[in-house]
Order: structure tokens, then C-alpha cells, then sequence
């Protein structure tokens, strides 16, 4: 478009006022490999030193990385599978299904959809303390998976709805159930839908701090995101290198999984709000 | 059809159930909750009865009478086992061995009198004025701080100690240190002046955030438009990536930003700013990084929409705006900017709605302060039931101040699917696989 402008001003603007992420990327990325003087921000030496903690003794108080590390991809791979499940299913029958309420069920999931963590979260405070999944992986999993679900099921039905009715019709035509058809001829339509849903909801597990933070603050169902956090508010020493290298260990896979799928994921981040 | 409809209950039974668990019976047990009194130091399940220095003052207030508070505080002096045992420990078993012989079950209505018997034994006077007074202390008998399960052994307990009838009744409100219905949560809300000053952050946080992020966001979408492909992509990923990074690590860059020891205090040294905390400093400072840590984060979402939209425009419009000799001013006001006005009026409701209830970022960065100059509304709620200072989580209360916030959600996402009209949502979903 537009060959009579010229780019150069519009690329100098840009690249002003994305200096500040610009620079803080390019930092982190420095600063986790070099040390530099106190009063510089030049690197004078290249080191990997503060990657210590994936092989040193853990501090004690402080619970081991790995474990941390462990928690995190269960947490993560868990409620993404749990999502995925149950949104599967469920928007078939929202989008396909004919049954009483129907529309109810649709206004309810948007207004779900609009539902705050923090309208919720001091009931399942207690609801969770009541029935003993305080403070364990399972519980926080649960909450996670059931708060996620509402835009799961969303975007699952948006992914059913364009799926040709055509298809299921001759299915129906053959003879086949309708349980049939759904599994055996609309499942593989969708299927780049939930691989897309299943990689959201795991980058969304992988991200999650409030929910861990308020319904597992222990030691024993420490994720990365409280584990950081924990480091980062234990102010007797602020090493931001350290936090850093935490940061970039923390934050890989994201970057990985987002740089592979990013044209699937995109699907979601741009269609998923708008409804 | 009937074989359909089971079908369908099948495949909505997993997500029924989970919905009924985790959004229906906290929304309700939140309403609950707005309306008891309920916090740690009541516990969720039940209580005791347990009347405390705090609680006497308490009924002082109330008006209870002075006889009947110096009757609860001060029941006279018992000579009894519990007792014994701790002089024992104190001063000696021989000691109390002989109390235990000249004066057991003894009861002194005065003080003077215990510390008396005390100063009276014959092989183990007890010298020293103080550690007698110390020693008297250790018989009180007083319905203070003593625990009682049920409420029936508690009224028992004040009819032994001679407690007017008619002032049981507020007696036992106090003691019971267990939750109770109440209303006051709501008059709090209102009477408190912080729940105005938290009102006030809302709103000053919603408004520039929303600015920040439907302006910014219209900026990269129509800057990155008018780009080669391959930069357009390169200032999409940068502005991207605040929203792919886990917030924790996202915060801790823009701490490492403003930090006392941070890229901003150490560059600025260079030319001989002094050091300070640029995030922290004044509330000013303050609101200026949360409004850009949100609004980074938020942008992306604006960035997004506002790019698929633009390309939707048909370029022949484009095209024949410039063989008109339109400059890019002109394109952009006249022909990009109409285009554009539904997805800016979606994105706005949807952000109004989502940043009103969203405090993550301000949790993780300033934590509301300096003081509680950036304290929102929900970070209120979160402080207020889940994590405060004073370590007596008041969920009563925090859910009064979570239910406000249910209220104005509902009422907005019912006012944007009229307004964004649900039928057509329903019937046509836009979004695309």
C-alpha cells in the first residue's frame, strides 16, 4: 500500500516511543549473561554465573527449582488438558446441539466471560479451605481450569460454528449418531482449534500468578510465578541479575512456544475477544 | 428430538457442573459473605465464647455499666489447682504446698486480702511486694480469658459470677468470637472516606489506561499499516511481547527500569541526577508507571484488532484517495478513522469492563502505594480479604467490596450485549478459525 509516502519518519517515531521495551528486552538479555560495574550499565564480562541457581544446593526456605519448575508444567499441562476437554465438547453442543435454554446458556457464558478473578476468588478462598484443597497443586488446578473455561468454550464454538453443516448432514444421511459424527467427522475439523485452545490455555497456566499466589502460597505447590515473586519480595538482597536469569528461565518456553505458534495462537489473541 | 437433548446434557454436564462449583456458588457465597462479619480472627466455620480485655472495653462503650464491668474484670481470688501449679513453677513447690494446706479452695473477695495470705506463710513468705502482687495475680478468678464452647456453659459461668441477668445478654454478643450477620459491612462502605479515595484511583486508573491503550493502539495499528511488511512485523512483536510474557517477569523489567539502582536512576547519574526511585518516588511517579505498565500491556489488544480492521478496508478506496492526492493525514481522518469506529467503541467497553476488575500488574509493581496512592478498587478487595498488613483478613468485607464490583460488571456486560447485539453475536459468531 501507499508507495507515495515515505517510511523513514513513521519508522524513527515507532522506534522512539518503543525504546523503552526495546531497551528493557535487550537488557534482560544482557544482563543474564554479563556483569557489569554498580554505577555502569556496560558489561565488562561474560558470565553464567547467575544461572546458579538451576545447580546449586537451593537456600534453605526456599524450595528446589526443579520442583518449582516440575509444579509449574503439571499446573500448566493439566489445565490445559482439563479446558480443552471440557470445552470440546461443551461447545459442540452449543453450537450444534438443538435444547431447551439454549440462548440462556449463550448470554450466560458471555456474562461468565465478564466474570473478575477477584469477584470470586474470596469465596474459593474458602470453599477451597472447607474442602481441604487449600494450599495443594490440585486445587489451584481446578480453579484455574474452571476460570479458564468460559473463554475456552467461547472460542471452541466459534471454531464448531464454521465447520459446514454440510458434513454432519451427510454423516446423518449414512446412518451415523449424531455422538458418531461429531467424533468421527467434525473432531478433525476442529482439531487445529483445540491444538490452538490447548496451547493458550497451557502459555495461560504457565503465566497464572494470582491464583497460586492466594490458594498455594506453601513451599510444597510453588510455581515459577510465586517462586519469582518470593525471590523478587525477599528484600534483604535485590540482585536484579539474578531475578533476571530466573526471569529468562521462567520465560523461554513462553517465548518458544509463542515464536513456533504464533500464527495459530494469533487466531485466538485477535478473535477471542471479540465476543 | 428427545434423543438429542440427552446428547446435549451429556455434553454440557462436565462444564454445568464445574460452573456450578467454581462461578455460581462463589458468586452466591460471595453475596453471603457481603453481609456477615466473617474474618480470621471469627474463623469460617463457628466460634467460641471469649471475653477479652478489648471485649470489655468494647462493652464499656456500649454503655454497660461500671459495677457489672468490675464484676466480669476482677471475680475475686481462688485458691485452686491451676493456680497452685503455677506458683509451684514460680516459687517452688514447697511453697505451694503449704498454700495448698493453709488455704486450699480459700476464696478473698479483695486483693489486700490475697496478697496477705501470701505474705503470711509461715516457712515460705513470699518477700518482695512485687513478686506477692505477681503471685495474687495467678489466683484471679475472672470470667476473663477464659474460653467456653458453647454458649450454654458461658451464661453459666456469668450466672456464677453473679452477672445482673439483664446485662447477659450483651455479654454474650461480645464474647462470641465467632461470625456474625451484619450489615455493617455496607454502612462501612460507605462511611469509610478510603472507599472514595479508592473510587477516585478507579477512575483515574480506567481513564488513562483506556486512553493510553485505544490511543496507542490505534497509533502502532495505522503506523505499522503503512509500513513494509517485514518492520510492520518487527514493532508488532516488540509491542506484542508485553502480553505473551508472564506478568511477573514483565513487572520485574519495569522495576529494573525505575529502580533506585535501575536503568533510569543510573543513566540520569551520568548527567548528575541523584539516584532516587522512579517508580515509588511521589504518587505522581507512581501513576505514570502503572498507567504505561498497563497500558503497554493493554495496547497489544487494540493493536491487534484495529490491524485486521484497517485491512479489511477495500484498498480501492485507498488507492483512488491518493490519486485524489489525499496525504496520510487526510487518509487516516477521512477513511481509516470512520472505518474504525466499531471496533474502538468494542474495544473500550471491553477494556472499561476488564481494567475495572484487573490489578495484577499495580499488585506485582507498587503494591497501591506509595501510601495508597495507587489503591484500586479491586486491589482494595484483594488487600482488604486476602492479604493485609495487619494480618486479620476480613472477608466480610473484602466480599462488600467484590460484590460492588459484580454489580457493575453485570450491569456493563448486560448494557454491551444490548449495545453489541447479542442476536447476531448468537446466531453469527465472528470469530475466525
Amino acid at each position: 500500500m501507499s508507495h507515495n509516502f515515505r517510511h523513514w519518519p513513521i519508522i524513527v517515531i515507532l522506534s522512539i516511543v518503543s525504546l523503552p521495551l526495546i531497551i528493557m528486552f535487550t537488557f534482560q538479555i544482557i544482563d543474564t549473561f554479563t556483569t557489569h560495574p554498580i554505577d555502569s550499565m556496560i558489561p565488562d564480562k561474560i558470565t553464567f554465573e547467575q544461572f546458579s541457581f538451576l545447580w546449586d544446593e537451593a537456600e534453605t526456605g526456599r524450595a528446589n527449582i526443579w520442583e518449582v519448575t516440575l509444579n509449574t508444567f503439571i499446573f500448566a499441562t493439566t489445565t490445559a488438558v482439563v479446558v480443552c476437554t471440557v470445552s470440546m465438547t461443551t461447545a459442540y453442543a452449543l453450537s450444534r446441539l438443538n435444547f431447551p435454554f439454549r440462548r440462556f446458556f449463550l448470554g450466560g457464558l458471555i456474562i461468565l466471560h465478564a466474570f473478575p478473578t477477584v469477584t470470586l476468588i474470596i469465596a474459593i478462598f474458602l470453599i477451597l479451605q472447607i474442602i481441604g484443597l487449600y494450599d495443594t497443586l490440585m486445587g489451584v488446578i481446578m480453579v484455574k481450569a474452571a476460570l479458564e473455561l468460559p473463554f475456552g468454550i467461547w472460542i471452541m464454538k466459534g471454531f464448531y460454528d464454521n465447520v459446514p453443516w454440510e458434513i454432519e448432514m451427510a454423516g446423518v444421511q449414512d446412518g451415523a449418531s449424531r455422538f458418531t459424527v461429531w467424533w468421527k467427522l467434525v473432531l478433525p475439523q476442529v482439531q487445529p482449534g483445540i491444538f490452538a485452545l490447548m496451547i493458550f490455555s497451557f502459555l495461560s497456566g504457565w503465566s497464572e500468578f494470582l491464583l497460586p499466589q492466594v490458594l498455594a502460597p506453601g513451599n510444597d505447590a510453588q510455581v515459577l510465578s510465586t517462586y519469582m515473586t518470593a525471590l523478587i519480595a525477599d528484600d534483604t538482597k535485590i540482585d536484579f541479575a539474578l531475578f533476571k536469569a530466573v526471569g529468562m528461565f521462567y520465560a523461554l518456553p513462553v517465548i518458544a512456544i509463542y515464536l513456533i505458534f504464533q500464527n495459530k495462537l494469533m487466531n485466538i489473541y485477535g478473535g477471542g475477544t471479540k465476543g | 428430538m428427545k434423543n438429542f437433548n440427552w446428547l446435549a446434557l451429556g455434553f454440557l454436564a462436565p462444564a454445568l457442573i464445574v460452573i456450578t462449583v467454581f462461578f455460581l456458588a462463589p458468586v452466591i457465597l460471595t453475596g453471603i459473605f457481603s453481609f456477615t462479619s466473617m474474618s480470621t480472627s471469627t474463623g469460617v466455620t463457628g466460634g467460641e465464647y471469649l471475653l477479652n480485655q478489648s471485649g470489655l472495653r468494647a462493652l464499656a462503650d456500649k454503655g454497660l455499666n461500671q459495677t457489672t464491668l468490675d464484676q466480669l474484670n476482677n471475680a475475686g481470688y481462688v485458691v485452686d489447682e491451676q493456680g497452685l501449679a503455677v506458683l509451684a513453677e514460680k516459687h517452688g513447690a514447697a511453697t505451694a504446698d503449704e498454700m495448698r494446706k493453709l488455704h486450699e479452695n480459700g476464696q478473698f473477695s479483695a486483693r489486700r486480702d490475697m496478697e496477705r495470705a501470701l505474705k503470711d506463710l509461715k516457712a515460705n513468705k513470699i518477700r518482695s511486694t512485687k513478686d506477692r502482687k505477681a503471685a495474687a495475680e495467678l489466683f484471679k478468678h475472672s470470667l476473663l480469658n477464659e474460653r467456653f464452647e458453647t454458649e450454654a456453659k458461658f451464661r453459666t459461668a456469668l450466672v456464677e459470677g453473679d452477672i445482673p441477668t439483664e446485662d447477659h445478654e450483651i455479654i454474650v454478643t461480645q464474647a462470641y468470637t465467632g461470625w456474625v450477620w451484619t450489615t455493617d459491612n455496607i454502612k462501612l462502605l460507605f462511611s469509610l472516606p478510603s472507599t472514595l479515595r479508592y473510587a477516585g484511583n478507579t477512575l483515574i486508573y480506567v481513564t488513562l489506561t483506556l486512553i493510553f491503550n485505544i490511543g496507542f493502539g490505534l497509533f502502532l495499528a495505522i503506523t505499522t499499516f503503512y509500513l513494509p511488511a517485514k518492520s510492520a512485523s518487527t514493532f508488532r512483536a516488540i509491542w506484542f511481547l508485553p502480553r505473551i510474557l508472564p506478568p511477573v517477569m514483565y513487572v520485574l523489567l519495569w522495576k529494573w527500569l525505575t529502580w533506585d539502582t535501575g536503568f533510569i536512576a543510573t543513566t540520569l547519574s551520568w548527567v548528575g541526577v541523584a539516584p532516587k526511585n522512579w517508580m515509588l518516588d511521589t504518587s505522581t511517579h507512581a501513576w505514570v508507571v502503572v498507567v504505561l505498565i498497563n497500558g503497554s500491556f493493554g495496547a497489544s489488544l487494540g493493536m491487534i484488532l484495529f490491524s485486521s480492521a484497517i485491512k479489511a478496508i477495500p484498498s480501492s478506496i485507498l488507492y483512488s484517495s491518493e490519486v485524489d492526492g489525499a496525504n496520510r493525514w487526510q487518509q487516516v481522518r477521512y477513511i481509516i478513522l470512520p472505518h474504525l469506529r466499531w471496533p474502538i467503541l468494542f474495544i473500550t467497553s471491553y477494556q472499561t469492563l476488564s481494567l475495572l476488575t484487573s490489578f495484577e500488574h499495580i499488585l506485582l509493581s507498587t503494591e497501591g502505594g506509595p501510601g495508597r496512592a495507587t489503591e484500586v478498587w479491586s486491589l482494595a478487595a484483594y488487600h482488604i480479604a486476602l492479604d493485609n498488613y495487619g494480618g486479620n483478613l476480613q472477608y466480610g468485607l473484602g466480599a462488600t467490596f467484590a460484590v460492588a464490583l459484580v454489580i457493575i460488571g453485570i450491569i456493563a456486560s448486560l448494557f454491551y450485549l444490548r449495545f453489541f447485539n447479542f442476536n447476531e453475536m448468537v446466531a453469527k459468531p465472528k470469530i475466525e478459525g
